[in-house]
């Protein structure tokens, strides 16, 4: 994995942690506008960098494989190896 | 329905392997507090429940525990790779190895198998809402008997970041548990059994 690649990575994987966290809250605190706004300004975020992560580096999930001349879903790494992450 | 996502929720990028080390890990993917048990636990429980904000808590809870087992498997398959059978003879990963060589297999950190009796279903919101706080409590506990084992910073940096999510699920629990007593009966004052006798 290149420089570039981890570090879209990371931002994704650090917008995606928000949504999870500000998600549980929400279950909870459904009322609470300054979550809910958080929560929208996060989504908007995520949507743009799984979009640009697609684009660069292949399908995030199964549905995601963008290219229409190549099957990249199974290209590895895998999330699990060390030169994954 | 679950989609996967080809991604870690969090970093696992171990430089050295150690199989001693993963021998005791193995125990938060297929012990008593693992995070098998946790999601199992979590997404049959919450059928039984009796509103959609715990319905929602146990969902999103039952699904991060997915990506928690995940993340377990990577360390446990990122600490055994590239080892030489020679070298774990007589050291706590030998039993391990010779039943399942490096496969991941979830089991408790004594060998123990895992066993669906740690799922614990009641059908009753409130007995299954204190057993997950008491499991966020014992897995939280599991991890700082790791972390008080491990020095190797690779290993701990992911192992910080399950043990902080333990802590968050307490939370969020805590909040389920609240919002399942503010719906009953004022005059109920021992809270018992809202789930089945309507």
């Amino acid at each position: 994995m290149t420089r570039e690649q981890k570090k879209l990575l990371d931002e994704l994987r650090a917008v995606d942690f928000t949504l999870v966290e500000t998600v549980l809250y929400l279950d909870a605190y459904d009322k609470c506008e300054e979550a809910l706004a958080y929560y929208h300004k996060q989504r908007a975020r995520r949507e743009m960098l799984a979009k640009e992560y697609e684009r660069l580096y292949g399908p995030l999930t199964a549905a995601g494989n963008v290219s229409r001349t190549s099957w990249d879903w199974t290209k590895e790494p895998f999330p699990w190896e060390y030169d994954a992450n | 329905m679950w989609i996967y996502e080809k991604k870690l929720q969090y970093p696992v990028k171990i430089k050295n392997p150690n199989p001693a080390l993963a021998s005791v890990i193995v125990s938060q993917l297929g012990g008593p507090d693992g995070e098998l048990g946790a999601a199992t636990r979590y997404l049959n429980q919450r059928f039984s429940m009796p509103k959609g904000k715990v319905m929602g808590i146990l969902t999103d809870i039952g699904s991060e525990e997915l990506a928690h087992m995940e993340m377990i498997g990577a360390i446990l398959y990122q600490l055994t790779r590239n080892i030489d059978p020679e070298d774990i003879v007589g050291t706590p990963f030998a039993g391990y190895f010779v039943d399942h060589t490096t496969g991941v297999y979830p089991s408790s950190a004594a060998g123990v198998p895992f066993d669906n009796k740690y799922t614990g279903v009641k059908g009753d919101a409130l007995a299954d809402l204190n057993e997950d706080l008491a499991a966020e409590q014992k897995a939280r506990v599991t991890y700082d008997n790791i972390l008080r084992m491990v020095d190797d910073p690779d290993v701990r940096d992911p192992i910080k970041f399950l043990r902080e999510r333990e802590i968050v699920h307490y939370q969020r629990f805590g909040d389920a548990l609240r919002l399942t007593m503010d719906e009953l009966d004022c005059k109920n004052i021992y809270a018992f059994n809202p789930s089945f006798d309507k």
